[in-house]
């Protein structure tokens, strides 16, 4: 019975992470220069519920974190890189903060 | 829709000097929903002002000025022109993008070996390939009206020297090679330039084998 409620806090504890996950990463295609990051960046920026946004050409990712209590679906993220010319590889919804991920990809390039 | 022609072709070629330079083979579409200034002084051969506003990444639309001064027959042609510019195949790989662009367009066009002005009609195209660290890309712009005939055929070449990064400033040597054709120019044109952007602005800079000063400057917003 102890284990079986530790497994269930545990579970619990996972989804509420993942349901505010805190930084959305995108794996892309085609990022190879500043106008393609220039662009991605505005139209991720025109979703009301982006907070902030990061682009890694070296890491070919595109990082965006959104307002408390707020979300923008994967396929609102997919249509939104697609609109602006390039292919999504992969999302994955993280933990961590958008300025760790800001500082582990400043750390990667150095 | 051109009723504009010589005073507005003196007011494009002031807009053009005052950027001081020219996008040869920059992108005609930067980024959806983007604006595009650019400017070329190309070795007191040509010079070309151009501004688009692209809706979509595939498509934008906007005018331009651009004038020729020939060094063989002292001929002189100036056209004003609207232009619509189209991304007909791009390829997303995972550390390089191609494309392929057309345009086509109209304008008015003025010049020393006829009077008046005259219905010019413009089509391109543009292949590009690009990684952090290599940028090539052909391009041919075909200008008639029932005076002249003439293309300018841009091929680039640039490498850079580290991998740059969206915060960080690219530097890029490229090297060029254009011909012009309509008596315009006798073989080709070879220019060094350095190339630097940085967020939205971009600036092209050299010299061609003659010694002549090739400019370029572009900024997106």
């Amino acid at each position: 019975m102890k284990i079986l409620k530790t497994v269930s806090a545990m579970l619990l504890i996972g989804f509420a992470l993942a349901a505010n996950a805190a930084t959305i990463e995108m794996e892309v295609n085609g990022l190879v220069c500043a106008f393609c990051a220039q662009g991605i960046e505005k139209k991720l920026r025109a979703f009301p519920a982006t907070s902030d946004v990061v682009v890694s050409l070296e890491q070919r990712l595109v990082a965006v974190s959104t307002k408390d209590g707020q979300e923008i679906s994967d396929s609102e993220l997919r249509r939104a890189l697609t609109d602006a010319g390039y292919t999504v590889e992969d999302i994955r919804r993280e933990t961590e903060s958008i300025d760790t991920v800001r500082a582990r990809l400043k750390e990667a390039s150095h | 829709m051109f009723p504009m022609i010589r005073a507005p072709l003196g007011a494009s070629a002031a807009f053009a000097l005052i950027c001081a330079s020219a996008a040869a083979d920059a992108k005609p579409i930067a980024f959806a929903n983007g604006t595009t200034i650019m400017a070329e002084y190309g070795a007191g051969t040509m010079m070309e002002g151009q501004s688009f506003y692209a809706p979509t990444y595939w498509l934008s639309t906007g005018g331009g000025y651009v004038r020729f001064d020939s060094e063989l027959k002292g001929v002189n042609r100036e056209i004003a022109y609207l232009r619509v510019n189209y991304l007909a195949k791009r390829w997303n790989l995972p550390s390089a993008q191609a494309n392929v662009f057309v345009w086509g367009g109209l304008g008015s066009a003025a010049g020393n070996t006829f009077e008046g002005t005259r219905l010019a009609r413009n089509v391109g195209a543009q292949l590009d390939y690009e990684t952090r660290r290599v940028y090539a890309s052909v391009k041919s712009d075909l200008w008639e009206s029932s005076e002249f005939s003439q293309r300018v055929d841009t091929m680039q070449l640039g490498l850079a020297p580290y991998a740059h990064d969206y915060s960080t400033l690219a530097t890029w040597f490229v090297i060029q090679a254009r011909d012009y054709t309509g008596q315009i120019r006798h073989g080709v044109e070879w220019a060094a330039l350095v190339r630097l952007f940085k967020g939205g602005a971009w600036i092209d800079a050299g010299v061609t084998a003659e010694g002549k000063p090739q400019v370029m400057a572009m900024f997106n917003f």
